[in-house]
């Protein structure tokens, strides 16, 4: 042969070897990568927060002048920090060159800084030495220059928002202030005396135009409160004040009505009487951390007790110190809450209460400041030094205990596994518990198992074991094609054909749980009565479920006309209404019924498959025996034919099990997909997989959804890897054991 | 005595699994029944009747349904009374007590509307406006002599249309050229991005030129109207544009009612949607379909061969056998949405980010392929299927007998020569199925395409006479999705429903026709193969 086409064989062959070897060993790392690619996506839910340092940058200072404030730019270039004389200094945080200073005064003229808050974007509410007061927010604005590649400049501005006088009623130590959007200024002062006043001040316009300015002031009436006052905390919008004693008392106040405010409670937040040092209202002003001197940071919010009132309440429990809480800060933009204590700072979710992470500096850390956007810490040194701090905190609220835990939210009465991703506001608490998904996969399988193990098997067992062969090879080709039907359609017929039609005869589909046996049962006996003529004996041998056909539509439609009738007599007519009165179960229109027929309908025909080959692979050889041995045909098969194949009936229905975990459509459409827990039949719920079918186009890429999405496919993944792999290596067994399968 | 045995040896539990199977025989029956009835019914042309009320009113519809009254004697009927401007609903429940008398009217009219559904009523003038001088004929006649003529120049409106179309096309391609242009680094004042505005105004100046052609045109178009009377007397003019057909339900001939249905089935396979698609055809969805199963098998359909040639003439039966068949037999069972959320995650924000920023960077944030499409549902439709033809095709070969393989080796064959000469001809029929299999799944699912591709009304099919005529990056419509789109997420489900089941009946007879063949195929294959099982 000609020695070149047999190198061009033999090369082809070689070629041809190494192609289907990669295609081959593709289809491995297909179903691994899939696994990484969709974990790995996940996976940064869990990581830890990062901190990257920044440029030190040595504040000089005159000597009896103190730093009372600072702070910076979202994009963490440009720095200022504001001094007791009134100076404020910005700083290029990139090269830590000083840049430009301003002074501010007081309203009354120049003046020392007494003391300095922060709150929102960057506004400094000062507290002047005389009592006067004054909000002034730091302005950063990047601009981009076209003409030079688009570089980006921070400028930087200070706009007095809002000033007040010297108030009349004494010398405050300690003040905050609010400007709402409203237009409303309040102004709350710790005295000397430990006395506590609000000052409100408002303008409004009346439909002529006219602007009238009310102000009102009030001294706060303490309550049965004994310790003296050491922090305060108000709201962004002024209307409610918080104040914590030296004895452990938790004071809360409204001050929305300018002329009444009102002592809402007083509550003895520790038995122990501890110093509360800090107090700051969480994002969104609902929950509250407290900071003592034991060092401990804790949450409350106000949760309705049982006469109705709302009182504040020990929600979580954050990070703690080794010595007194100085500070608290909250973000702008997520529940998390910056503490300062000890010289160190640390930052903590208060939903998730996760210990996100440490700032710590060799000379200790004096004061702490943030940037609007949360994501950059500016801090004083003990040595006077400003340092910053850029942060990578990817998903604060997300933890193992946030997704599968009972959490209390705030708002809610009590501790609950929640699954709320979206809210109509910014500060509403994500809330992302995969326990009432998980449980909804689980009580749909459930349910849907309930229905289709017991008909596919006994179905599977009839066909390969009694009915003729040639209605075999017509019927197991039909049920074949029965699972061929797509999943959209029996969801679309479950949902707006078999719902409506359940809802309308409940009844009739108790009454046919009763009937449907009964009438069966009856009709067997009845048989057996009739049978023992001669010529009818063989008759129906394979052909049992041709017979029994009529039987069962009779009993169907026999349950259609009595369950009007009973529904009539027994319920004035209406099932759900006296499920509803008298057991006070609701029953939904889309509910675990139609899921259990539905999806029992789509698992049927696997179940059925595997099960049937199953039984007709076991060796005639095993039946022939005990046929002969004198065991009737029912004998058996469920003496002899069922346990040698039993695996292969649990591996159909394992398979049968990792389908409806994933089956997304019909619960898409016949569920109603409102994420409750709850076991009752008549309940909806929403399953991991239609979960995901229904948030993802909605969940911006990589944000905490999104991920939170992607652990769930990852949970449905290894759910039905597990089930597939038990049920693969059970056929695989027995398939050795029987031949081929 | 003869009582306990029939119980003893079990003859009970042999009926009782038969009535498990004949349930679950009747369960899938019902399934096919319902949408069968449903479905077929929808196109035929019923006859409208006229019922006076009681309390004086008239109703004109069709009768949909009889149900027993709840809780109370006698019976109440559901009419589809269409005239939707006027009835802001398109049924309406009557009880039979209240219906005084109900008649067949003769000289009653059926219209299919462009909007708002049916209408029904009488026909009372024709007024030709600018299309035609008069009419000749009695009124139906005159009317159909008018709507040829307004066929003619909605002809040329749509021709008017795909100029416009056209223009804006290339005005679209020249945005994009400029914007790569400087992107690129390009001055504006380069001369050839000036050439390129000079012919973007030079097309927009055309573009706004048709316009104004086509406007005038559909004003002659509009000015011919028909006027109508509703059974209770009020009247209606109706742009005869607007009617997309007229039939006169009572007193058609049931040839002249076949003719009708055929004619509604022809719209329904090669129609567009009308009326957020719950009216008109189903073309782009079907097309849709048939693209993405042909796309899906392009991919699934070598690899999945190839990957079960491996698995059987290849590889060393051992550990790593078993490794890739339990991962095989995961591929299968793994839910469809993992795959779809994966295909999200890698084929459109992976692969397809990376081409955009590759190859198309200037247009950003705008994706290209960084979205969903055919090409990434495709993909992951072909991901999701390639089990199938795996297990089909190994299936296949390994029932072919040992002496095929023994005999081509005998006669000095290589490996290839053996696997393309003898085992894949003798395979065929079996990967055959696994293709055809894999193709039925495809049709019918929906929940991966949802995230990655699919749409509710594509406005441009992924083939058409523009460079490169093929656009994988298009995103299309699907039967599957159509069916919980228009059932689910539509304005008025009722109205939308006899639609629904039309398509569903589409589907199921797609998807049943496609693994029958398979299953008929493969059980053919079993019997020329298997000898002397048992």
């Amino acid at each position: 042969m000609n020695p070149a086409f047999l190198k061009r064989v033999r090369f082809n062959d070689r070629m041809a070897r190494w192609a289907i070897t990669i295609g081959g060993m593709a289809i491995i790392f297909c179903v691994i990568f899939i696994l990484v690619l969709i974990v790995n996506v996940s996976l940064p839910l869990f990581f830890s927060p990062t901190a990257e340092p920044g440029r030190e940058i040595r504040l000089l200072s005159a000597d009896g002048v103190t730093q009372v404030a600072e702070g910076m730019d979202d994009y963490l270039e440009t720095g200022f920090s504001l001094d007791s004389s009134g100076q404020i200094q910005f700083f290029d945080l990139i090269h830590g060159d000083a840049l430009d200073h301003q002074r501010l005064t007081a309203p009354s003229g120049p003046q020392k800084v007494a003391a300095a808050t922060t709150y929102g974007r960057l506004n400094q509410v000062l507290l002047w030495e005389d009592g006067s007061l004054s909000i002034d927010q730091v302005q950063f604005r990047p601009s981009f220059d076209a003409q030079n590649n688009n570089k980006r400049t921070i400028l930087h501005t200070v706009e007095r928002l809002a000033q007040l006088p010297v108030p009349a009623y004494g010398h405050p130590v300690q003040s905050l202030a609010r400007l709402n959007d409203e237009g409303r200024l309040t102004r709350l002062d710790l005295l000397a005396d430990g006395s506590l006043h609000v000052q409100q001040r408002e303008e409004t316009t009346n439909f002529l135009g006219e602007v009238t300015e009310s102000q009102e002031h009030h001294s706060l009436e303490m309550g049965d409160a004994r310790g003296k006052i050491q922090a305060l905390a108000i709201s962004h919008d002024g209307l409610q004040a918080y104040a914590g004693t030296n004895l452990g008392e938790l004071l809360r106040w409204d001050l929305s009505d300018m002329e009444s405010p009102e002592l809402l409670e007083t509550v003895q937040a520790f038995d122990d009487r501890r110093d509360i040092t800090a107090l700051a209202l969480v994002f969104g002003d609902v929950s509250l951390a407290v900071g003592d001197a034991q060092g401990h940071i804790t949450s409350w919010m106000p949760v309705r007790n049982d006469d109705g009132r709302r009182v504040l309440h020990h929600i979580h429990d954050l990070s703690e110190f080794g010595g007194p809480v100085q500070a608290l800060l909250p973000t702008l933009r997520d529940k998390n809450v910056v503490s300062l204590g000890q010289g160190i700072v640390q930052i903590d979710n208060m939903t998730s209460e996760r210990y996100l992470l440490g700032l710590t500096h060799p000379d200790g850390l004096d004061r702490v400041a943030l940037n609007s956007r949360g994501n950059g810490v500016i801090a004083v040194t003990g040595k006077g030094n400003l340092v910053t701090w850029r942060l990578e905190i990817p998903h604060p609220e997300v933890s193992m205990k946030t997704l599968f835990g009972k959490v209390w939210y705030e708002g809610y009465d009590e501790p609950a596994y929640v699954w709320q991703s979206s809210a109509a506001n910014d500060d509403y608490e994500p809330k992302m518990s995969l326990t009432p998904l998980i449980f909804g996969t689980l009580k749909g399988t459930f349910y849907a198992m309930l229905f289709a193990v017991p008909l596919a098997i006994f179905g599977a067992i009839y066909t390969s074991q009694f009915a003729r062969p040639r209605l075999r090879s017509v019927i197991k080709p039909a049920v074949e094609i029965m699972a061929a039907v797509p999943t959209v359609i029996i969801g679309f017929l479950a949902a707006l054909w078999l719902a409506p039609l359940i809802e309308r005869s409940l009844g009739s589909l108790f009454l046919s749980l009763v009937i449907l046996p009964a009438t069966l049962m009856v009709s067997i006996l009845l048989w057996q009565t009739v049978r023992s003529y001669e010529p009818l004996k063989r008759v129906e041998r394979g052909f049992e479920f041709l017979a029994i056909t009529p039987v069962i539509i009779f009993a169907v439609v026999l349950a259609a006309v009595l369950g009007q009738g009973l529904e009539n007599w027994f319920f004035a007519g209406d099932l759900k209404g006296w499920l509803f009165t008298e057991m006070a179960i609701r029953y939904d229109p889309r509910n675990c019924i139609i899921i259990a027929f539905a999806m029992g309908f789509a698992v049927i025909p696997i179940i059925f498959t595997i099960a049937e080959d199953a039984i007709s692979n076991v060796p005639q050889s095993l039946k022939a025996a005990s046929l002969a041995l004198g065991a009737s045909r029912w004998q058996t098969v469920w003496r002899v034919m069922l346990p040698s194949s039993s695996p292969g009936i649990f591996a159909g229905t394992m398979i049968g099990f990792g389908r409806a975990v994933g089956e997304t459509m019909i619960v898409l459409m016949a569920t109603g997909n409102t994420p409750i827990m709850d076991w009752s039949i008549f309940n909806g719920m929403r399953p991991l997989s239609a979960n995901i079918a229904v948030e993802i186009p909605e969940a911006p890429v990589d944000s905490s959804l999104y991920r939170v999405l992607f652990l769930s496919a990852v949970i449905l993944f290894v759910m039905t890897f597990v089930v597939n792999t038990i049920a693969e290596l059970v056929r695989q067994r027995l398939r050795k054991k029987y031949g081929r399968f | 005595m003869m009582k306990r045995a029939y119980w003893r040896i079990g003859e009970p539990m042999v009926w009782l699994s038969a009535s498990a199977l004949a349930i679950t025989l009747l369960i899938a029956m019902t399934l096919l029944v319902v949408v069968v009835v449903n479905g077929l019914g929808v196109f035929w042309p019923a006859n409208l009747v006229q019922s006076d009320l009681k309390d004086g009113s008239v109703i004109l519809g069709e009768l949909v349904k009889r149900e027993a009254r709840h809780e109370q004697e006698g019976e109440r009927l559901q009419f589809k009374i269409g005239n939707r401007e006027f009835n802001g609903l398109d049924f309406r429940w009557v009880d039979a007590a209240d219906i005084a008398r109900m008649s067949d009217p003769p000289s009653v009219m059926a219209l299919e509307r462009a909007e708002y559904g049916n209408f029904y009523g009488y026909l009372k003038g024709v007024t030709p406006g600018q299309l035609a001088e008069t009419l000749t004929g009695t009124l139906p006649e005159q009317l159909s002599q008018l709507r040829d003529l307004v066929a003619k120049q909605q002809k040329r409106v749509d021709e008017e249309g795909d100029r416009l179309s056209n223009v804006s096309y290339q005005t679209e391609e020249l945005r994009l050229k400029r914007l790569k242009l400087t992107y690129d680094g390009m001055p504006e004042t380069d001369p050839k991005i000036a050439s390129l505005d000079d012919e973007r105004s030079r097309l927009q100046h055309e573009f706004k030129e048709i316009l104004q052609v086509q406007n005038d045109m559909v004003a002659t178009l509009r000015s011919a109207t028909a006027e109508f009377q509703t059974a209770d007397g009020q009247s209606k003019q109706i742009a005869v544009a607007d009617i997309v057909r007229t039939w006169f339900p009572n007193t058609m001939s049931v040839s002249a009612k076949v003719f009708f249905y055929l004619e509604k089935l022809k719209e329904l396979i090669v129609g567009e949607p009308r009326e957020s698609n719950t009216e008109g055809g189903l073309f782009p969805a079907i097309f849709g379909t048939v693209m993405l199963i042909f796309l899906m098998s392009l991919f699934s359909f070598p690899f999945g061969v190839v990957a079960a040639v491996y698995l059987r003439e290849y590889a060393k039966d051992g550990f790593l056998v078993k490794v890739v068949r339990i991962a095989v037999n995961n591929l299968a069972g793994i839910p469809s949405i993992v795959y779809g959320i994966f295909g999200l995650g890698f084929f459109i924000y992976g692969v397809g980010g990376a081409i955009d920023r590759v190859f198309f960077p200037e247009r950003l944030p705008t994706p290209t392929f960084g979205t969903g499409g055919i090409l990434w549902a495709s993909l992951t439709l072909a991901l999701l299927t390639v089990p199938v033809v795996i297990v089909a095709t190994e299936e296949a070969l390994s029932s072919i007998p040992r002496e095929m393989r023994e005999g081509s080796y005998a006669l000095g064959a290589t490996k290839l020569q053996t696997l393309v000469r003898v085992l894949l001809p003798m395979a065929s029929p079996g990967i055959m199925t696994g293709l055809i299999l894999a193709m039925a799944r495809a049709a019918g699912e929906v929940a991966p395409l949802m995230i990655t591709g699919v749409v509710k009304l594509a406005p441009a099919l992924p083939i058409d006479g523009h460079f490169p005529y093929v656009h994988l990056d298009r995103k299309f419509m699907h039967l599957g999705f159509h069916i919980y789109d228009i059932g689910f997420q539509s304005p008025n489900v009722e109205a939308a429903k006899p639609m629904v089941f039309v398509t569903t009946l589409l589907l199921v007879l797609i998807v049943l026709i496609m693994s029958s063949t398979a299953i008929h195929l493969r059980n053919k294959m079993k019997k020329r193969y298997t000898h002397g099982t048992f």
